[in-house]
């Protein structure tokens, strides 16, 4: 398998995904740094894998269960206290409703 | 002052009123002003935070209160660690003037041992580096050479301890980010067993890899820091509720019949000279301590850096969508959320953080989840495997903890794959979840430190507190030229 090189296209789709906007001066070497990384990691397709079961977390024991008993979290100061923009008691955001204003 | 004692000692003379916290905090304030300008080591110091927790200690014991274990021993933290209402910002930019409204896990647990949590390390920002040239807060620099990394990501933990601007220092270790630093810095590093650390309060870099540990000027210290800061906690989901061993008393165990093997994949090319002779010659002394030495295969390491780069970036874009601008951090202000979060991830985020941000979000995307998540957590159950089976055979595992002595700073800055290929030894016991150590063996020509790493089977840390013990032993470092 040859690694498909990250192209400005494929790059743009991912930052979106990403929720990261990219400056056009930054677009070309982020392309070329990830392609040449892509293209080493493509050393894994080198391998048999098949009936290779998935680690997607190390065990070496019972996760324990906590009691169920009710405990303080943060306060509503608390977590409001590092906001950048606090309106009503809630976190503010601007708008994301289509229509809205 | 502090420069002349270990963790024990001094927390020893705090314990029987030799020399008080007070003192301890003055002495420590004032090392921070004579070096921190040149290591970059704190990002940041309150000294009157200092000063007041010296004060409860001292007044601790003039109640007739038996002080904790870590009494008036300064502690130097990571970053990344939650310190309630004290700077923490991970080294980045999007997290700059955060105060977590609460103690991380680990924190509260060393405060109730009596330390002196002297200031936040600089990192590489969100633990993604090896240098510690990605902090937004510039590179902490080597106490044995100004001019060269401290490793990273932990970097100023570690150049904090080399120069006694701190006794002990806590990390976090993803890849290696404790031992490679305490390998080029030569300070002694642990990255305990997945789950046996408490990481409440940890900002989270690669969840299925990420551990806190600590750095200590010896061995001993670092048994004790460890013993401090183990154990279950209700906070966190994957901290394991097992027996915490001696690890201190272990430091003085016995190592006679016991079978150490050496991976002869770590011994290959892009080694330097210099470090394969100081671990080979550190092997040797072993041997003559009546150690058993055993040459095993490890066959699946020449794929750690690949699965590893898949795997902690596809777990790091996800664990970073949090900083968002919403809750905490910075915010850019936009017209539309879509727009805000673009805007304010692109100005607080670094460049190594942004690529790796694509490259997760790459291998997990449709069309390549298969071929390159999925294929690496595969990879990685191959690479687990293989120290089981090695530790059929052996009891613990000893190789050079890094290819290199420090490295120039700027040497490296310019290729994040040469990078990323100097986490070679470190990869994979992060990835098998197997804890790990790095303990100063030998220096270069240059005089610059090696570290020689020691890897055991989960939950046996007591195996490498006795191993490093016997390194030790034979080898110890001076403090650093430059520093008194």
């Amino acid at each position: 398998m040859t690694g498909p090189a990250i192209d400005r296209a494929r790059l743009e789709h991912i930052a979106k995904l990403s929720a990261l906007s990219l400056h056009d001066d930054e677009v070309d070497q982020l392309g070329r740094d990830l392609s040449a990384i892509v293209n080493y990691v493509d050393a894994l397709a080198s391998v048999d894998l098949t009936g290779v079961p998935p680690t997607a977390h190390v065990q070496f024991e019972a996760s324990p269960w906590r009691a169920d008993d009710v405990v303080a979290g943060l306060t509503r100061e608390q977590a409001l206290s590092s906001a950048p923009q606090v309106e009503h008691d809630g976190f503010a955001v601007p708008v994301f409703l289509e229509g809205a204003s | 002052m502090i420069e002349a004692f270990s963790i024990a000692e001094l927390a020893t003379k705090v314990q029987s009123g030799a020399v008080s916290a007070t003192e301890v905090a003055h002495d420590v304030i004032a090392r921070i002003e004579r070096y921190n300008g040149r290591f970059n080591a704190l990002v940041s110091v309150e000294p009157a935070r200092i000063l007041a927790q010296a004060a409860a200690v001292d007044q601790k014991r003039a109640r007739g209160e038996a002080l904790g274990a870590l009494a008036g021993v300064p502690i130097a933290i990571k970053d990344a660690i939650c310190t309630e209402g004290e700077s923490t910002t991970a080294g980045s930019k999007i997290l700059r003037g955060y105060a977590p409204p609460y103690d991380a896990t680990v924190i509260a647990k060393l405060r109730k041992a009596d330390a002196l949590l002297t200031g936040k390390t600089n990192m590489d920002e969100f633990a993604m580096g090896s240098s510690n040239e990605n902090s937004a807060y510039g590179s902490a620099k080597n106490p044995w050479d100004d001019t060269r990394t401290p490793g990273g990501s932990s970097g100023g933990s570690a150049a904090a301890v080399a120069s006694r601007m701190a006794l002990g220092a806590l990390g976090s270790d993803t890849g290696g980010s404790i031992r490679q630093p305490a390998s080029l810095t030569g300070t002694v590093g642990v990255k305990p067993t997945y789950g046996r650390v408490s990481r409440y309060g940890l900002i989270a870099f690669a969840s299925s890899l990420d551990q806190i540990g600590p750095f200590a000027t010896d061995v001993r210290g670092s048994a004790r820091l460890l013993e401090v800061i183990a154990g279950h906690d209700g906070h966190d989901a994957t901290s394991l509720n097992v027996p915490i061993d001696g690890y201190e008393l272990a430091c003085s165990a016995s190592l006679k019949g016991l079978r150490v093997g050496v991976p002869e994949e770590y011994f290959a090319e892009g080694l330097s000279p210099d470090v394969e002779g100081s671990v080979r010659a550190a092997l040797a002394r072993l041997e003559s301590d009546g150690c058993i030495i055993t040459p095993i295969k490890l066959p699946h390491t020449r794929f750690a850096v690949a699965t590893y780069y898949v795997i902690a970036t596809a777990e790091a874009s996800s664990n970073l969508a949090r900083f968002d601008g919403v809750r905490y951090g910075l915010r850019v202000a936009s017209p539309s959320l879509g727009e805000m979060y673009g805007a304010t991830r692109d100005a607080g985020f670094g460049k190594e953080v942004k690529r790796r941000i694509l490259l997760g979000t790459f291998v997990l995307s449709a069309g390549y989840y298969d071929a390159y998540y999925l294929r690496a957590q595969k990879m990685r159950t191959l690479i687990r495997r293989d120290f089981e089976e090695a530790f059929k055979k052996v009891d613990v595992i000893a190789s050079p903890t890094a290819p290199t002595t420090a490295f120039k700073l700027g040497e490296k800055a310019d290729d994040p794959l040469a990078m990323y290929l100097s986490d070679i030894y470190t990869l994979p016991a992060s990835l098998a979840g197997v804890p790990a150590l790095s303990v100063p063996c030998g220096a270069d020509q240059g005089g610059m430190p090696i570290g020689l790493q020691l890897v055991a089977p989960p939950l046996q840390e007591s195996r490498l507190f006795t191993f490093a013990s016997a390194v030790e032993r034979h080898y110890a470092p001076t403090l650093p030229t430059g520093v008194q």
